[in-house]
């Protein structure tokens, strides 16, 4: 007779992997005219844009993410400790807000382009937020960060001796950096690659409102644009499909690339301070990619909610919206942590085939891009239990499906650190282990909980495809008024949500990066 | 710990009691901007007390969703801007027939399901924008003529999803086949290059700018412009006329009452609302579209209906033609 701890762990996985199991078996059984008619039409346009997307993104966040990192961690200059802080910042803006303030600023004959035109003349144009540059621009501005974070704190663990060695045998500079430092810290740029590429194969938010065709983007056009759903089943089975043999690789890569400190000395880089020209320099640096990427679209967003709230647009329905997003969020988040502690003790306690494989399936919502955790749901549901859709239990099994992976990860570590000796000791003075549970190892983990808590929490707010998909009537969630509004362009009224969302991240994320930190 | 249980707890019950709609309310599903819709519904709601939900989302993907939610449906009228769409929920019988004289008198026979489960509210025709000071308007006489290559960087065109686009497809394929329906995208995709819009609202602004001199759209975002900007040189151009020609496209926006609502008594009276002169007025001085009630006259500075040649394909055939025009669309690969 298995635990009930392992009883109730499979049944939790067995749900969570169940959406993919539906959509792999409805693209597999699909109608093979339907695959011709997308491999001939469809699937090698999406192939191109998907993956030079990613490749444009990751290449101008290798850019940005190693300057910045260099730049802040080898020297020092007015200022250079609060840039630190700042350059977090855009990850509290969700991709489709920063989309929708760049096609504002983008337009043809807006502001970007006019102050392009004083400096190039009159006839200059800049390209339409609508293209191949316009979604590279967006979700490089959105996600060089994860780049930079990575590459600072490598640079920062750096052991300066290599470098040392190679200026002294007479490598200058340049060579150095290059061919000494830089393939030093590779693991963490491409860990933080992987964590971008990832980001952008999933996003849904930005690429809607550019209109750029990606694999995510097309499985919600073809769930809202044609009558049945094999077609977007098809296409996220492939999507999914190049998500595991992606996730996969990055576990290999990793493992081959380690590099050690074996013997000898080791030395933290120190910052040197600069000169007050090369200052100027880097600070002007520093304030045009914050301003791009965080600065410049939230004083828009202040400017139009300004705007809006004074025309009187912001009206009680607005904050229906907001108590719709935060009653969703809270709930989501706190049954995200409930079902995490089963699969967290599992994890971390009882390292036996069963054990393993409930965690490893609670994972399954990784690969699963916004439109088809959505997708699968919706199609489970319309197959089992068909009086459950339209309800706010759909829409809630679509975010947990998405966003349990997220939590459990950080449940898991916390568990982790949390040594077995001392549950062991209450349960050998006699306590049951719900008790034991409670008593010992609940308070002690807590903090972590809390913090899995804070992230789903925040991640749910910002959700957006699931909740445009599967959103029962009247209750519409802040994100997709967002959407919505921007999607008409009508950037006033879609600017209070947006900035009401910012502001509830930035808290968040700077209290995990400070976590990060120590 | 506690506290924080306490906390989630509160948080949940909280919760519980705002989750979904009024059960005496009336449900709309709206494929239209909502823009366009709100305040016609709002004069509905302030005249007759019922209070009204709306769930906007794509016109397919609601029929997706009443499909699916079968008998239990929240929805109880269906409205949105394209009737292929409506006489595709017909065909699944998701709306319901009505015997109904008053709307058998107030709306053409033409404009309605032949069951009248669906019934046509507001009329509108896709003409090509142009711009009075670059373009001769007599230089253009069909609408396949934007895909010739003298208009090449010349033109803006609508994305692939809209349904504007979609329709107009589906015409010049039953009048003319899917030869030339192909060859017309291929020569809009490569004349329009990069301005490719998701709104008809954009492309009548780069017209009105200057950017581009033409392009295809519905013909009251262009009014809708000129009553903001009187002096913008724009001006509609009703293409294929004459005797050779196939007419310009027609669709009508809609409504129709679902199969499985519960407020049956409700929906009628919104419907009734929405043909009646106070609701066509709305249609017709807000949206700049053509009231399909004969007894309200359209906006004065439309061009009349009655002097435009239509094209000769029902709207309800618009629902069969659907499907193949998403795919002649996708094999174009027009964005």
């Amino acid at each position: 007779m298995p635990s009930p701890l392992i009883l109730l762990g499979f049944c939790l996985a067995v749900t969570l992997m169940l959406p993919l199991l539906y959509v792999v078996f409805s693209a597999v059984t699909a109608d093979p005219a339907v695959w011709g008619r997308l491999w001939t039409t469809r699937v090698p346009e999406l192939f191109f844009n998907t993956i030079s997307l990613s490749l444009g993104v990751a290449v101008i966040n290798l850019t940005l993410g190693i300057s910045l990192a260099w730049i802040l961690t080898r020297y020092t200059f007015i200022g250079s400790r609060i840039w630190d802080w700042l350059l977090i910042l855009p990850l509290s803006i969700p991709s489709y807000v920063l989309a929708y303030t760049y096609t504002y600023l983008l337009k043809r004959g807006g502001a970007l382009e006019h102050a392009w035109q004083t400096i190039a003349g009159p006839e200059a144009t800049f390209f339409s937020p609508f293209s191949f540059e316009g979604a590279v621009l967006v979700l490089a501005l959105n996600t060089f960060p994860f780049v930079y974070l990575l590459a600072r704190s490598a640079f920062k663990n750096f052991n300066v001796s290599f470098e040392e060695a190679a200026r002294t045998t007479g490598a200058n500079r340049v060579t150095t950096f290059f061919r000494v430092s830089l393939p030093l810290i590779r693991p963490s740029l491409i860990a933080g690659l992987f964590l971008a590429i990832l980001y952008v194969a999933s996003d849904f938010g930005a690429v809607s409102l550019l209109r750029f065709q990606t694999f995510t983007y097309a499985v919600y056009q073809q769930m809202t644009g044609r009558f049945d759903n094999t077609a977007a089943a098809c296409l996220s089975l492939i999507l999914v499909a190049c998500a595991f043999v992606f996730l996969f690789g990055e576990r290999w890569f990793r493992q081959r690339s380690r590099f050690y400190q074996t013997t000898g000395r080791y030395r933290k880089p120190t910052p040197q301070p600069c000169r007050p020209f090369t200052a100027l320099l880097f600070t002007g640096y520093l304030v045009l990619v914050f301003g791009a990427a965080f600065g410049l679209p939230v004083l828009l967003l202040i400017q139009w909610t300004v705007t809006s709230a004074s025309a009187g647009d912001i009206t009680p329905q607005f904050f229906g919206y907001v108590w719709n997003s935060v009653s969703l969020s809270g709930l989501t988040a706190t049954a995200a942590v409930m079902c995490g502690i089963p699969l967290a003790y599992l994890a971390c306690r009882r390292r036996t085939w069963a054990g393993t494989f409930c965690v490893q399936g609670a994972y399954t919502g990784y690969v699963l891009p916004g439109p088809v955790a959505a997708l699968a749901i919706l199609v489970l549901v319309s197959q089992t239990v068909p009086q459950l859709y339209g309800t706010i239990l759909v829409l809630l099994m679509a975010y947990l499906v998405h966003f349990l992976p997220a939590a459990l990860q950080g449940m898991e570590s916390t568990l982790q650190q949390l040594t077995p000796n001392l549950e062991e000791a209450s349960r050998s003075l006699g306590a049951r282990s719900l008790r034991t549970f409670f008593y010992v190892t609940l308070p002690l983990v807590r903090g972590g909980f809390l913090s899995a808590w804070i992230l789903v929490f925040v991640q749910c707010m910002k959700e957006l495809p699931a909740s445009l998909l599967l959103r029962p009537v009247g209750f519409d969630t802040l994100a997709v008024r967002i959407w919505l509004e921007a999607s008409e362009e009508l950037y006033q009224l879609a600017a209070p949500p947006a900035l009401l969302i910012v502001v509830i991240t930035i808290p968040v994320v700077l209290l995990l990066m400070r976590k990060d930190r120590t | 710990m506690r506290t924080l249980f306490f906390f989630l707890a509160v948080m949940a019950t909280l919760s519980l009691p705002s989750w979904g709609y009024a059960e005496d309310a009336l449900v709309v599903y709206s494929g239209r901007a909502e823009r366009l819709i709100q305040p016609v519904l709002n004069a509905f709601q302030a005249e007759s007390g019922i209070n009204v939900q709306m769930l906007t989302a794509d016109s397919t993907a609601l029929i997706n969703r009443l499909q699916m939610e079968g008998d239990r449906t929240p929805a109880d009228v269906l409205i949105t801007n394209d009737a292929g769409t409506l006489e595709r929920a017909r065909e699944l019988q998701l709306l319901q027939p009505a015997a109904d004289p008053d709307v058998e008198a107030t709306i053409p026979g033409r404009f309605r399901a032949p069951d009248n489960s669906w019934i046509g509210l507001s009329g509108r025709i896709w003409v090509i924008v142009y711009n009075t000071i670059m373009v001769n308007p007599e230089d253009i006489s069909s609408i396949l003529d934007l895909a010739g290559p003298q208009w090449k960087g010349r033109i803006a065109i609508p994305s692939a999803g809209s349904v504007y686009l979609q329709t107009g497809v589906s015409v010049i394929r039953a009048a003319k086949g899917d030869q030339v329906a192909t060859a017309f995208l291929r020569g809009l995709k490569e004349n329009a290059g990069s301005l490719v819009y998701g709104k008809n609202r954009q492309i009548v602004a780069a017209v009105a700018r200057g950017e581009v001199a033409a392009g295809p759209v519905n013909h009251y975002y262009i009014n809708r412009h000129l009553a903001k900007h009187p002096d913008a040189p724009i001006a509609p151009l009703p293409t294929d006329q004459g005797k050779q020609g196939m007419g310009v496209v027609l669709n009508a926006s809609g409504i129709g009452v679902t199969t499985h609502t519960k407020h049956l008594t409700q929906a009628q009276a919104l419907v009734r609302f929405l043909i009646s002169p106070k609701g066509q007025r709305m249609f017709a001085d807000v949206n700049k579209e053509y009231p399909l009630n004969p007894n309200v006259t359209a906006a004065p500075e439309l061009l009349p209906l009655q002097n435009i040649q239509v094209a000769d394909v029902p709207l309800s055939r618009l629902a069969q033609l659907r499907d193949p025009t998403m795919t002649v669309i996708e094999e174009v690969g027009l964005r």
